[in-house]
């Protein structure tokens, strides 16, 4: 995978988001504190926040270029989102929300749907409500929809926050295994360094709104 | 002083204590002209006379209902039937006042060519017509209409309204092609011309009894505003209007 | 009660019914950017959208009046190029009953799209959705509480009208003549057992929609 991004800023509260990096691995943590911009640059990549300026490609596709104002919709990213928030719809089953990403898109057959749903373990949640899900089975959830839409790249903003230490390892194993299984880079966000060495193979130091080093995590976060 | 001189003739102003107060309840086709005769009388008497114009069978069922008049002029004898009835009247007061005669009348820039009832029934889409079902016009109509057979196939065009001057501001709007009114409301209008006149012996006979009430306020006021109403004064103005006279 | 009667029912749920649908699509569309959007001019829309609320019923009427009847701009134009009458026909008591309703459709749904979390709209979109997808699946599916309440209360208002349709309808039997046109009467003519039975279907009608849109509403709730 490669993602480019080229003089990204976006004025925050704070202070100024901005970045300058070319990202290769499949699995990258964006480590900082919280208040950093890591939720920012996420969104951005995303396509959910217009930056001040900014050149950013993935895998030789242009997402923005504020210098010809342009910038790829949302929706034709194919990116999958895991936000901070509650995101599954609450006026769909668990079923719905999962076949959402999947309308009337070309079926890849790497992302079956038994596939995804096994690997996650939510079989047996397919006919309840979205209101009836713990914590757990909630983000389970979130992560099986965002696969199932197919995307090119997994952006995940601290998926294993508040979660109990045994449900967050059940989940930990998952994502670990997860480019292995289906072939989908990510972006991990999170400011537990003990999640960022599991999972992710580069880990980029973001610290008010600055990239301030980057490298093998194990080595960076100890 | 001079401030208490002010403040009695303000007052005095406003009370009319000089003057009786006298309700006139007359149907509406009779405004105009009522209104005329009624400031005349006025600067000669120093009476004050305030009227309530309407369709004449909503104003029977505002007297009915207790409604403060002292004075009743209906467009027929019906509705004054109704109040004598009721005992509401001093029938030794009712007299035949005026006549009137039906006319269809169209917009003034209509090309339609009605030269009779029967052209209305392919040469109309909207006819206006007092509400047939109660007031007085509208009754008139009907009556005609059904004589010369004609109620049947024209009902389905009929937009009835509140009164006969409702019908002729329907005309004067151009939202009908035409409507039943009577004479003397063609008269005071310049956006309708008449296309039709119902001779007086093709039509039902048109009466405007007057009365006036048992309750009256000021029975002695009002009572020779009645008489008023018979005179030589009130007569031209009647005629000028365009009214029968009957008395 | 007899067939006359039944007609005037029929026929006052029937317009009312073809008016709430004929706002619809317009109504939503209108919350949905009142509540979205910002532009220059926009209090102007949001107050012109609130008149027939705010003024007499009957001076809404004379507005429509001057506009649909045969002399006025858009009465000439439907009756000299579509041989189209309005004034004194049932599409006049349509007209009114809409223009008079608009207004309470607008503002329900308006407050039924501002509750609606943004974001979900923003993950169906990283999901692949259309913007035409989103509306219809998310959105419009979140805001259905404000939608649902202005639908029950546009056709309550529409059921309820008088003073705007006897100006621009008339009141024609057979014709134009609606529920509340016809109590007036009734109790004009002093026919007032009419009057009482006629009260009562309106009792009725406003009982069953209320009690429709709380059924739909607890329906919604549960999935």
């Amino acid at each position: 995978m490669k993602l480019a991004i080229r003089q990204l800023s976006l004025r925050l509260q704070q202070f100024t988001l901005g970045v300058d990096v070319d990202l290769q691995h499949a699995r990258t943590a964006i480590f900082g504190p919280s208040g950093a911009g890591k939720t920012s640059l996420l969104e951005t990549i995303a396509g959910l926040r217009r930056p001040d300026t900014a050149k950013i490609s993935f895998n030789d596709q242009l997402f923005d270029d504020s210098g010809q104002n342009y910038s790829l919709p949302v929706r034709l990213r194919r990116l999958g989102y895991v936000p901070q928030y509650d995101s599954l719809f609450p006026h769909l089953s668990v079923e719905r929300n999962l076949l959402f990403g999947s309308n009337g898109k070309p079926k890849d057959h790497t992302l079956e749907f038994h596939h995804i749903v096994d690997f996650l373990d939510i079989g047996h949640l397919l006919d309840r409500h979205v209101r009836s899900l713990s914590r757990g089975e909630n983000q389970r959830v979130v992560i099986a929809r965002a696969l199932l839409s197919a995307p090119q790249l997994l952006l995940l903003d601290e998926p294993l926050t508040s979660l109990d230490a045994k449900l967050k390892n059940a989940i930990l194993q998952q994502l670990q295994t997860l480019h292995r299984e289906f072939g989908v880079p990510m972006l991990f966000v999170t400011h537990d360094p003990m999640e960022a060495t599991a999972i992710c193979e580069e880990v980029i130091l973001l610290q008010e709104g600055r990239i301030i080093g980057r490298g093998d995590p194990a080595k960076l976060l100890g | 002083m001079r401030i208490s001189v002010l403040i009695l003739t303000a007052m005095l102003a406003v009370c009319n204590v000089n003057g009786a107060e006298i309700n006139v309840y007359a149907a509406a086709s009779l405004t105009d002209v009522m209104k005329e005769i009624g400031s005349a009388y006025e600067k000669e008497s120093g009476d004050k006379i305030l009227f309530n114009f309407g369709a004449s069978s909503l104003l029977a069922r505002q007297i009915i209902e207790r409604a403060p008049a002292d004075i009743f002029i209906s467009a027929d004898e019906a509705k004054m039937d109704e109040l004598a009835k009721a005992g509401l009247i001093a029938t030794e007061t009712r007299r035949d006042l005026l006549s009137n005669l039906l006319v269809i009348v169209v917009p003034s820039d209509s090309k339609l060519v009605i030269a009779s009832p029967e052209d209305l029934v392919t040469k109309s889409q909207k006819i206006a017509v007092a509400d047939a079902r109660a007031v007085p016009a509208g009754i008139y109509t009907k009556e005609y209409l059904t004589r010369l057979g004609l109620w049947q196939k024209l009902e389905p065009k009929i937009v009835p309204t509140e009164n006969v001057r409702a019908a002729l501001a329907a005309v004067e709007s151009g939202n009908v092609d035409a409507g039943f009114v009577y004479k003397t409301d063609a008269n005071i209008s310049s956006k309708v011309r008449v296309a039709f006149t119902v001779a007086v012996q093709e039509g039902p006979p048109i009466r405007y009894p007057v009365a006036l009430m048992k309750e009256a306020k000021d029975n002695s006021a009002a009572a020779k505003f009645l008489t008023y109403l018979q005179s030589a004064n009130a007569r031209k103005t009647f005629e000028r209007g365009g009214f029968i006279v009957k008395f | 009660m007899p067939p006359l009667e039944w007609q005037i029912v029929r026929f006052t749920l029937a317009v009312c019914a073809f008016s709430t649908l004929l706002i619809l699509p317009v109504g939503l569309a209108t919350a949905w950017l009142l509540d979205r959007y910002h532009w220059p001019g926009k209090l102007l829309v949001e107050t012109v959208v609130t008149l027939p609320l705010v003024l007499p019923p009957v001076a809404t009427g004379l507005v429509l009046l001057k506009m649909f009847g045969r002399r006025g701009p858009i009465g000439h134009f439907l009756s000299q190029h579509f041989d189209i009458d309005v004034v004194f026909t049932w599409r006049a008591v349509v007209l009114a009953a809409a223009v008079m309703s608009f207004p309470l459709l607008v503002r329900s749904a308006r407050v039924g799209f501002q509750g609606v979390d943004q974001r979900l709209e923003q993950i169906a979109r990283t999901l692949g959705a259309r913007d035409m997808r989103v509306f219809f699946t998310i959105t419009l599916p979140l805001a259905s509480r404000g939608i649902v309440a202005g639908i029950v209360l546009a056709f309550a208002r529409a059921v309820g009208e008088f003073g705007a349709t006897i100006l621009v309808a008339g009141n024609i039997p057979g014709r134009t003549t609606t529920l509340s046109l016809e109590i007036f009467s009734a109790v004009q003519l002093g026919h007032d057992a009419t009057a009482y039975r006629l009260l009562v279907v309106c009792v009725v009608i406003a009982f069953s929609a209320v009690w429709l849109s709380e059924l739909l509403m607890k329906k919604r709730s549960m999935e």
